[in-house]
């Protein structure tokens, strides 16, 4: 055996792997996660990675609520005055400094400041300015942490979203909660440890989302995120055809199983017995999620907490419902989609709809684990992919206008896992045009989720194409400042 | 780390090395090579910081290069060789001062023990140095002295067998005839063999060994089965998808380049000649269409259509896709980094990737496209099927074309046929539809070029369909591409999102060019005609007939009276252009038509084929008296011809729809003049730096071929040369990992410095030779594999060499490895006798569960946003097939590993998770495939319940099974049939799935109990394993 791969051999992951093998087909059975086969991913994410977390981590999951489309931070969360004075007259240069703008508004002959038409309010004790869009999550000001110093490198959806979710622009990088699942491994028996829920539009609109967004990039495939469907099976291909009972599958599992066995006498390779672990756990999934999923244990109080669209399966209400409990069961990160807030036009009335599908059910979320104690250690994100532009796409107007895509400041909240509540950081111009203080870039954001989860940033890697790999590419930094 | 820059003594630390002695003592037999032992050790943990990136370079010190390693620095030298114990590296290896200590504690790199010790004794042997083994040309390496000289059947076993020999392993025995044909039959065309064909490989193996085996693989190779199977893996490489990517994801048509891959493995095409023709068909002399449809390759990669985007930056990532693709297929390297900044571990420079990139960068092509249909350039692409229709359909033309010369030859003569002309002129206004233009009470507008027309007047409606028809008579002097109906908006920036937005008719290089964009040109129809004769001087009538939504099957274009075929440039219009007042030869921009035009009409309805004809020969009258078109388009339609011009009529309308629907295809095209290619700082799309010329790196590589020329095609010779070091290597390395489950250099994608050492140098060496100087021939190939000792092992083997040796690196045993996603449905397919077994044509909509879209594709109306299930056949198609949407890929697929083909994938990942089982228990596809399979075991397997169990076990794993097995499969059965005997309702209902219809003949108890058990069989490991 060559040196090179006497050092491969006693690399951690080879070790693990082989140790792993070594306790044979009873042991394997109780290693619940999906278990790459040995000759390609040489990979431990039964467990996670040795050495991980880092240090004691303030959040032990994730939930976050991504708005996709870009929300205007300047209707909802950052109130600009200046705008009001400066209606209609032309964004100062000395404001645009020559950035880039998308090609929607190329050809427009001026940049004219559009102010919001929406009032603002304090709330709470931390006195933190919301519009009057959301009053709700004015109700939970003291518990979040709003973030209005936000900024991002893309100004179009498809790179900005992807730069949010995996720390690339381009695709191929893995995502938050595929890195997560990789490093952390998984925290329980029966269900994935990244779960994917996606609001089902009311209308048909909205930009278009892509399985990328929760893929596992160059990381094995298994740490890509589950769709948990509102409508329909839940989970994608769980439940047996019409006729056949569960006694009939355990029985056809053992079955299999059985085979299996048999085979793997003669054929040795532990891949087997990991297919039999596999199924096992398929067989308790078919009970376990449909009982996530069935909202009867609810209270009234806590149904109606989430406000009347929880009852509509596919809403985002449920599915902040559905969040909480998965964040019972022990799922890892949980990423919620909620589209359509790309408001080029019509702002007037397509923002309020967008603002009551989200308002009250993500603050209700966010009561709901405080009820429950799990606030401390879930750590819950609100946000989209960009802001929006302090000047009017089209004309600027009173009442109705429509602003264009906004990638150098833009508002996102946090709340719990580690995060101070009840406080905003950060701040923009008087235009809402560029971050003031504290800029925070989406490198930083992640590299702040990853540090709530005991993950020091740099140091969770992977190796692709010769290189190693990380969610914050060669950036990102920790904002400690807003931690508790 | 401004404290690290220079070298200053540090102490060492001699209880680390005692420590080691243990360790290394069981490496110290081989001899240290710089390439295998030492070089992946410096390239992970040193060269980032003192590699060849001058940017990053620390301390000046630069230990990728040995004259630059040996030089002294203020602190001392590096590398002293022969003396470690005076080489600063090893001190500041050893050191626990984390000032001093190499590599620096924050850099989360570390050197172990071992490595140190390695380094070590490297310099005592003088430090040599090596380029790196993958950039040195492969050559063939002597034959090894061995124990066995018996074993080997191809001259690489002995190589595998050596080095078996030195890990002091045996190889294993040889598979069962049966196990080698099942194998070798999912290796080659992706489908298993039935029992009869194994039944029949037995016999012939006992009678004839080895030559049974040779004509086994003969046969298979000939199977079109082949190509497909071979397609699969090098559609991952090329990323090939059916729609565009981002979050539009509209569809695209590119299946006519699978055809030609499939058919290119099937035709078993040199694979430098398979390679040229997709780097560059399009430059080949007269290259043919499968030529320019190879070229698709190059065009395979996502587009954005996402309105807004810069166009620029979006141009440039398409050809940096392109870069990427080719070096991760071709070169095995990841050029990626150098994009931005040195390659701080290969040694290729940003001026490197970019004259690589400029070869890339001269395709006539928008960062916007894509939205509602192929982005430019594209390509009408005819299938054979369609080529010899067309064929068939120009002949029957032109026989009653050569019918109706020689009658119209034979009519009376010109005065008296003008004046019939300018009898019928009168009536035919009132036959005709009404003209919207000119208005009948007033006169004609003079029209000159420059004229306007008001846009109310010349109303374009998409229901009732439109036609204009002008004159022209073209003066000299104009340019070859000049406008002749302009209501396109040419003004403002070519960013906007409204820019081009109108309709125009030009004259370019001769022929007709009608236009309706939405965005100029991302978003428009571009029709061109084919064969247009135009004579300057004389004049010409031109028809155009716009009906429906505008795309290029809705046009129609007619000169003189006749309908012409057209070349569709673009046929992507997203949506009706604003109303504009149409400009006369004038667009404002480009130099104006030269000439007159006349007679600006519009029709508020799509006139009949005659009716143009008939209006052309009217109007026509007197314009040229020397012209005769007009008389012999006036004969046609006088009576002594008139049966046959019907039917003249019909043909060409018939034809000239049949190629409006062709397949289109996106292809290359080279620009006459190539655009500019600069380095990019920061790899930023507009912060050009130095101009670059095309050009590779010829010192690290290969040099360039003397004669040729500096485009796509010199560099398809660049890489097929056959001393290039990488290129067979790279891809003789991607077909054995096809069929080994991992490559003889596991990273096949990266061969660089930072890759993996091969396992067995020499067997790569030795096939990489041999595929090259045999003339790259791939079916060759295969066969050399597949017959050899080391592919005809056994993969049964004990759990002591399953965990000495996971990965098979060393190669003791035969290949066992989960089949891919496509394989493990094709093969249930094939078993449960549904298999469609058509070859090439449009990709297919299997089953699907409902609602998969939902929430996640694009809300507004493009292609492809809807999943239409397929009828019939295509439910069946093998899965390479599959209509491919990059955003939300078949769930089936993606649950086994398959990629989202978003970019360039060289290595699928091969993992083992509950999702699968839950596939394989509950898709509709399976559990239709699964009903098949009991249906088959109740009428073909046998009376019992032990044969047919046999049966439908054979038929999945290829071999029968043991009494155990046979007893767990008949308690099975026995089970399942009492549960739906005594619950008649749920067999029927079990057995009701999929678009086929369960056969009624059959007792439901009995089909729902055997269905259940077909399930457990496809579900079994054994089934969906290659072994």
């Amino acid at each position: 055996m060559s040196c090179h791969q006497f050092e491969n051999m006693h690399s951690r992951r080879e070790f693990l792997q082989k140790t792993g093998l070594g306790l044979g087909a009873g042991a394997m059975a109780h290693l619940l996660g999906g278990c790459a086969s040995s000759s390609v991913a040489d990979d431990p994410h039964i467990n996670g990675l040795a050495g991980l977390p880092h240090f004691a981590p303030k959040a032990k999951r994730v939930i976050c609520l991504f708005q996709s489309g870009g929300p205007s931070h300047l209707d909802l969360y950052d109130p600009k005055p200046e705008l009001e004075r400066q209606f209609d007259k032309d964004l100062p240069d000395s404001i645009r400094r020559g950035q880039r703008i998308t090609g929607m508004v190329a050809s427009q002959t001026r940049l004219a400041c559009q102010p919001s038409r929406y009032k603002f309010t304090r709330h709470g004790q931390s006195g933190t300015e919301l519009s009057e869009l959301l009053p709700h999550i004015g109700g939970i000001a003291d518990d979040i942490c709003l973030v209005r110093s936000m900024h991002t490198e893309a100004i179009n959806h498809d790179p900005a979203i992807t730069f949010f979710q995996t720390g690339s622009q381009l695709p191929g990088r893995p995502s938050m909660g595929a890195w997560t699942d990789y490093g952390l491994g998984r925290m329980n028996d029966n269900l994935p440890s990244f779960v994917v829920l996606i609001s089902v539009n009311k209308e048909k609109s909205g930009q278009g989302l892509l399985a990328r967004l929760w893929g596992s990039g160059f990381l094995p495939s298994a740490h890509q995120g589950v769709q948990f469907r509102g409508a329909g099976e839940p989970v994608l291909y769980l439940r047996d055809p019409d006729g056949l009972t569960r006694d009939q599958r355990k029985a056809m599992l053992e079955g299999v199983n059985e085979l299996n066995r048999i085979n793997l006498a003669q054929a040795g390779d532990p891949e087997i017995s990991a297919r039999i672990s596999q199924a096992e756990m398929a067989y308790r999934m078919q009970a376990s999620v449909p009982e996530l999923m069935d909202l009867k244990g609810e209270s009234k109080t806590v149904m109606d907490s989430y406000g009347p669209d929880v009852n509509t399966p596919g809403s985002f209400a449920r599915n902040a419902l559905l969040a909480r409990r998965l964040a019972e069961k022990g799922v890892r990160f949980i990423q919620l989609y909620h589209r359509d807030w790309d408001h080029h036009g019509s702002l007037q009335d397509l923002l309020p709809k967008m603002s009551r599908d989200v308002d009250q059910p993500a603050a209700a979320l966010v009561k709901d684990l405080k009820q429950r104690g799990m606030l401390d250690d879930t750590l819950v994100i609100w946000g989209g992919e960009f802001g929006r532009t302090p000047y009017a796409q089209g004309g600027a107007n009173r009442e109705k206008y429509g602003r264009d895509h906004h990638g150098k400041a833009y508002s996102i909240w946090m709340a719990g896992g580690g995060i101070k509540p009840g406080t905003s950081f950060g701040s923009t111009d008087d235009f809402g045009f560029n971050t003031q203080d504290n800029p925070v870039h989406v490198h930083d954001l992640q590299a702040t989720i990853l540090h709530c989860l005991g993950i020091n940033h740099e140091r969770l890697t992977y190796r692709f194409q010769g290189r190693q790999f990380r969610l914050t590419d060669v950036h990102g930094r920790v904002v400690r400042d807003i931690l508790a | 780390m401004a404290n690290r820059c220079t070298l200053i003594a540090g102490g060492t630390a001699p209880r680390a090395v005692l420590l080691l002695l243990i360790l290394v003592s069981a490496l110290s037999a081989e001899e240290i090579r710089f390439n295998r032992d030492i070089r992946p050790i410096l390239s992970e943990n040193c060269f980032f910081c003192h590699g060849q990136d001058p940017k990053h370079r620390e301390a000046k010190l630069r230990l990728d290069v040995r004259a630059e390693a040996l030089l002294e620095h203020d602190s001392g030298f590096a590398i002293v060789p022969t003396h470690p114990e005076k080489s600063e590296i090893i001190k500041r290896l050893l050191t626990h001062n984390p000032d001093d200590q190499m590599p620096p504690p924050a850099s989360n790199r570390k050197v172990t023990p071992a490595q140190i010790e390695l380094i070590k004794r490297w310099i005592s042997q003088g430090a040599p140095y090596e380029k790196h083994w993958a950039f040195i040309p492969p050559e063939k390496a002597p034959s090894p002295a061995l124990t066995d000289r018996t074993w080997a059947r191809q001259p690489f076993d002995r190589f595998v067998l050596a080095k078996l020999d030195a890990e002091k392993l045996k190889p294993s025995a040889e598979a069962k005839p049966g196990v080698w044909l099942r194998r070798a039959s999912l290796d080659l065309t992706g489908l298993p063999p039935t029992p009869a064909d194994i039944a029949l490989f037995e016999r012939d193996a006992l009678r004839h060994g080895e030559a049974a085996y040779a004509s086994a693989a003969e046969r298979l190779l000939a199977s079109p089965r082949f190509g497909e199977r071979l397609a699969q893996d090098w559609l991952d490489v090329a990323r090939y998808a059916d729609t565009h990517g981002f979050n539009n994801d509209s569809g695209r048509t590119m299946w006519r380049w699978r055809d030609y891959v499939i058919e290119s493995f099937n035709a078993n095409l040199p694979f430098d000649r398979f390679v040229t023709e997709q780097l560059a068909g399009d430059l080949l002399p007269k290259p043919t269409l499968d030529q320019r449809i190879a070229t698709a390759f190059n065009r395979n990669h996502v587009i954005n259509s996402e309105g807004g985007i810069i166009e620029e930056e979006y141009r440039v990532e398409y050809v940096a896709d392109r870069v990427r693709t080719a070096s991760t297929a071709l070169l095995g390297l990841t050029t990626e980094c150098a994009r931005c900044h040195d390659h701080k571990f290969d040694p290729i420079t940003q001026k490197d990737y970019y004259r690589f990139f400029a070869f890339f960068n001269n395709v006539l092509e928008y960062g916007e496209d894509g939205r509602i249909a192929n982005a430019v350039p594209l390509l009408v692409t005819p299938t054979r099927e369609q080529q010899a229709k067309l064929k068939e359909m120009d002949a029957a033309i032109a026989a009653l074309d050569a019918r109706l010369d020689r009658l119209v030859a034979d009519t009376h003569g010109q005065a008296a046929l003008r004046q019939q002309i300018a009898a019928d002129d009168t009536k035919l206004q009132a036959r005709l539809m009404k003209p919207l233009l000119p208005d009948p009470k007033k006169p004609d507008p003079k029209l000159i070029p420059g004229a306007r027309v008001t846009a109310k007047d010349s109303d374009i409606d998409a229901k009732r369909g439109t036609t204009l028809s002008l004159w022209f008579k073209a003066g000299a002097g104009n340019t070859s591409d000049v406008p002749l109906l302009v209501a396109l908006d040419r003004s403002g920036s070519p960013a906007a999102t409204s820019y081009g937005n109108g309709r125009e008719l030009r004259l370019c290089d001769g022929e007709l060019e009608w236009t309706t964009s939405q965005k100029h040109p991302a978003y428009a129809t571009i029709v061109r005609t084919v064969g247009a004769k135009i004579t300057p001087g004389e004049w010409h009538q031109v028809a155009v007939l716009i009906q429906g939504k505008e795309n290029a099957a809705s046009i129609s274009l007619f000169l003189d009276g006749e309908e012409l075929p057209t070349h569709i440039r673009h046929d992507g219009l997203s949506g009706a252009p604003g109303k504009r007042d149409w400009f006369l030869g004038n667009d404002g921009k480009s130099p104006p038509f030269i000439g007159d035009i006349g007679e600006f009409r519009t029709y508020a309805s799509i006139l009949k084929p005659e009716q143009v004809r008939e209006a052309f020969s009217l109007q026509a009258s007197g314009k040229s008296p020397n012209h005769s078109a007009e008389l012999a388009a006036y004969r046609r339609r006088t009576a002594s011809t008139q049966k046959l011009q019907v039917e003249r009529d019909t043909r060409w309308a018939e034809r000239l729809a049949f190629a409006r629907n062709l397949p289109t295809t996106m292809v290359m095209e080279e620009l006459p003049v190539p655009r500019q290619a600069f380095v990019l700082n920061r790899g930023q799309y507009d912060a050009h730096g130095d101009k670059v010329a095309a050009g590779v790196p010829e010192d690290l590589i290969a040099p360039w071929p003397a004669d040729a020329p500096k485009n796509r095609l010199g560099l398809a010779r660049w890489f097929l040369q056959p001393r290039h070091p990488l290129t067979a290597r790279v891809v003789v390395n991607r077909f054995w990992a096809q069929l080994f489950g991992i490559g003889l250099v596991k990273s096949v994608e990266d061969f660089g410095t930072q890759g993996e050492w091969p396992s067995h140098p020499e067997v790569l060496d030795t096939l990489a030779r041999d595929f090259v100087d045999g003339g790259w021939n791939v079916k060759g190939f295969f066969k050399s594999i597949i017959l050899s000792s080391t592919y005809r092992q056994t993969s049964d083997a004990s759990p002591e060499l399953y965990a000495r040796d996971p990965e098979n690196r060393l190669l003791a045993r035969g290949p066992r490895v989960r089949l891919p996603a496509e394989i493990i449905r094709d093969q249930a397919l094939s078993i449960a006798g549904l298999l469609t077994r058509k070859i090439g044509g449009p990709s297919v909509r299997p089953y699907q569960p409902a609602g998969i879209y939902e929430g996640i594709v694009v809300g507004a109306d493009y292609p492809s946003t809807k999943w239409i299930e397929d009828k019939g056949e295509d439910l069946y198609r093998r899965s390479l097939y599959t209509f491919w949407k990059r955003t939300v890929p078949h769930p089936a697929m993606l649950t086994f590993d398959s990629p989202d083909r978003e970019f360039c994938s060289a290595r699928r990942s091969r993992t083992n998770t509950p999702l699968q089982t839950l596939v394989l228990w509950n898709e509709t596809g399976y559990l239709e495939a699964s009903r098949k399979l009991g249906e088959r075991m109740l009428k073909e397997g046998g009376a019992d319940d032990a044969s047919r169990t046999a049966y439908a076990f054979q038929l999945a794993t290829g071999r029968a099974p043991t009494v155990n097995e046979t007893r767990v499969l008949v308690r099975s059965l026995a089970k399942l049939r009492a549960d739906f005997t005594a619950r008649p309702d749920d067999a029927a209902k079990v057995i009701k799935v999929g678009a086929s219809v369960p056969d009624s003949t059959l007792s439901a108890v009995e089909l729902a109990a055997a269905a259940g058990v077909a399930n457990m069989i496809l579900t079994l490991d054994e089934t969906i394993t290659k072994n």
